[in-house]
């Protein structure tokens, strides 16, 4: 379970002071699948990176499970990134040297652990990827691409699949397949939460949370 | 499976024109580097090689400088000015000599075929002693009408045993006792005569450029040329070790310059992976937002960036030094051309120590280049290169 009691995040941009969250208070648990959804500028991502120890809060505490990661050192932090986290970026960010196979790899080269090919395969084909594992990005479709990102995202047994409009750049049929495994994931027990612009995917979440102006709107 | 090692691989084959730009700029200046360096050591071991040739210990000439030594003995050229021969009654009187022979060295230029005879005197009856490696078409010379050619001098003249060889500036007519084989060194060059037939030849009838010396115990050198010198006025004694010295002394000055540019070179170079690592860097942020989003520390991110600038080095480095491996030829030709004296031979050698020093170089070099760049990218905010 993962509780945010008041957190608060303010930031300088030039000479103005952004509050991006002005004390957000949110219980996940475990297995939920949850959409945040709210207009640009809401504070959502920053939300969202809050929950993957990207960021730290400026106030507040961050608790996983009971133990708050908020002014944990960043060695700590990168720890719970490994272990813990897996995220999914609406741009995918794949690596374009590297193959389908390697990039789905990839976090495991960071947490020190051996990529086991069958693992690699079974993400592959959880995704419906299993036949592109030796392509390179450049040759794979959007849907593809984020499709890849997803299993990238698994690939060290996260508690939790932090997702950043991963739809975004999807027309409506790949958007269906990814909102598709993000739901066949949850139901696995994965916690699950997504950013989405997308009303319709919002609906069909567990749980919309809706943010504005940095707070989360009853 | 991705490595650390094969993750900086890809991103270099990324760019690959930048990457191949950046990397032969790194092999040109280690492939220079590697030449200087080899130059310079086959230039000691090859006048060691020369000196030990001429299979004399030292060389007693009139007072003077020792520069004038070393050039007589290593490319012929001609002092100004003459020891009596008389000297040679002390020399040969001295305890510990094997051998003294006077030398006497000139040149005369053949205008009708445009070129100079190097004219070297000395007793026939010691070059058996001194040169022990000759192996002579024909014969030593017995008398005083006949002459011993070099192997150049009797390939210029296409002259075999028992042809003639005249010198119209001297006005004479000899007779070729022998050849001497191929040696790769200044020997090739040299037109061998009796010393009295030089002498007269040259016109300096007792006297001599210098007289040659072997001893018989190369390690009493030092308390020969002493007794020598107390005893015989006028005169100056130089041995081989003294000639090297002064001849790599000559060639000092200018292997510092080749060096301080090889290395001005090596750090422009080193800019040049500096400056390409660093635009790489700038365009991957936000792939380096998403590995550090995906687990990876600073750490990890400074060793990708390392990695990359290491093998752009290492392979820049190793593909220098077999360019200048199979250029040594040319390189050799021209610093040939470019330099007053160069001993004989190959002197730019693969040679593995120089080979891994040069790389060993490049790699510290391309570590510190790699620094600042690894060092900016592992600073790059996660959650503001996502933001893009």
């Amino acid at each position: 379970m993962i509780e945010l009691k008041h957190i608060e995040k303010t930031y300088r941009r030039g000479v103005e002071t952004v509050r991006a969250l002005r004390g957000v208070n949110l219980t996940i648990n475990a297995g939920e699948l949850m959409a945040i959804v709210g207009p640009s500028g809401a504070g959502k991502t920053t939300l969202l990176h809050i929950l993957g120890c990207l960021d730290q809060p400026t106030n507040g505490d961050v608790l996983f499970d009971g133990v708050n990661t908020a002014g944990m050192p960043e060695s700590q932090l990168v720890k719970i990134r490994r272990e813990k986290i897996g995220f999914v970026f609406q741009q995918f960010y794949l690596i374009p040297g590297l193959s389908v196979f390697d990039n789905i790899a990839l976090p495991l080269l960071f947490s020190k652990k051996p990529a086991q090919r069958k693992k690699i395969e079974q993400l592959a084909e959880m995704v419906g990827l299993e036949h592109r594992l030796n392509h390179a990005p450049a040759q794979l479709s959007g849907g593809e691409m984020q499709r890849t990102a997803i299993a990238r995202g698994l690939v060290n047994d996260p508690a939790i699949l932090l997702a950043d409009e991963p739809t975004g750049n999807l027309d409506t049929e790949n958007s269906e397949k990814i909102y598709a495994i993000l739901r066949r994931l949850s139901n696995e027990g994965l916690t699950t939460i997504m950013i989405t612009h997308n009303p319709e995917l919002a609906a069909r979440a567990e749980r919309t949370v809706k943010i504005r102006d940095g707070l989360i709107c009853p | 499976m991705t490595s650390y090692l094969k993750l900086a691989a890809k991103n270099i084959l990324r760019h690959r024109t930048r990457s191949l730009l950046t990397m032969l700029g790194i092999a040109a200046s280690v492939g220079v580097l590697f030449a200087v360096l080899s130059f310079n050591k086959g230039f000691t071991e090859g006048l060691a090689v020369e000196l030990e040739r001429t299979g004399l210990h030292f060389m007693i000439v009139p007072s003077g400088c020792a520069h004038e030594v070393a050039a007589l003995v290593l490319h012929g050229a001609v002092i100004p000015k003459f020891l009596d021969t008389g000297v040679m009654e002390h020399v040969e009187g001295t305890a510990g000599i094997d051998l003294a022979t006077p030398i006497l060295v000139a040149q005369l230029p053949d205008q009708q075929r445009g070129k100079i005879d190097l004219i070297y005197g000395i007793e026939m009856n010691v070059l058996e002693a001194i040169k022990p490696g000759w192996e002579i078409t024909g014969t030593i010379p017995r008398h005083e009408h006949e002459v011993l050619l070099g192997y150049e001098v009797a390939q210029h003249d296409n002259l075999q045993p028992g042809d003639h060889f005249s010198s119209p500036a001297a006005g004479v007519d000899l007779i070729v006792a022998g050849i001497v084989g191929y040696s790769g060194s200044q020997d090739d060059a040299f037109v061998y005569l009796p010393i009295q037939t030089a002498q007269n030849l040259l016109g300096y009838p007792q006297s001599a450029t210098a007289i040659g010396v072997k001893v018989d115990d190369p390690t009493r050198i030092g308390a020969i040329t002493e007794s020598l010198t107390s005893t015989v006025p006028g005169i100056q004694i130089v041995t081989m070790g003294e000639v090297m010295n002064s001849v790599s002394n000559l060639a000092a000055a200018a292997r510092a310059l080749s060096l301080a540019i090889v290395l001005i070179a090596i750090l422009i170079s080193a800019v040049g992976v500096m400056n390409s690592i660093l635009m790489a860097v700038f365009e991957r942020t936000q792939e380096i937002g998403m590995m550090r989003a995906v687990g990876a520390s600073r750490w990890d991110i400074f060793r990708i960036i390392l990695n990359e600038t290491t093998i752009l080095a290492l392979v820049g480095g190793v593909v220098g030094i077999v360019l200048s491996t199979l250029g040594a030829r040319l390189i050799e030709a021209f610093v040939r051309s470019v330099m007053p004296f160069v001993p004989s031979g190959d002197l730019i050698r693969f040679d593995p120590i120089v080979a891994l020093g040069s790389v060993a170089f490049i790699f510290v070099i391309g570590l510190c280049a790699g620094i600042y760049p690894a060092v900016k990218a592992s600073k790059i905010n996660p959650v503001e290169a996502i933001k893009g």
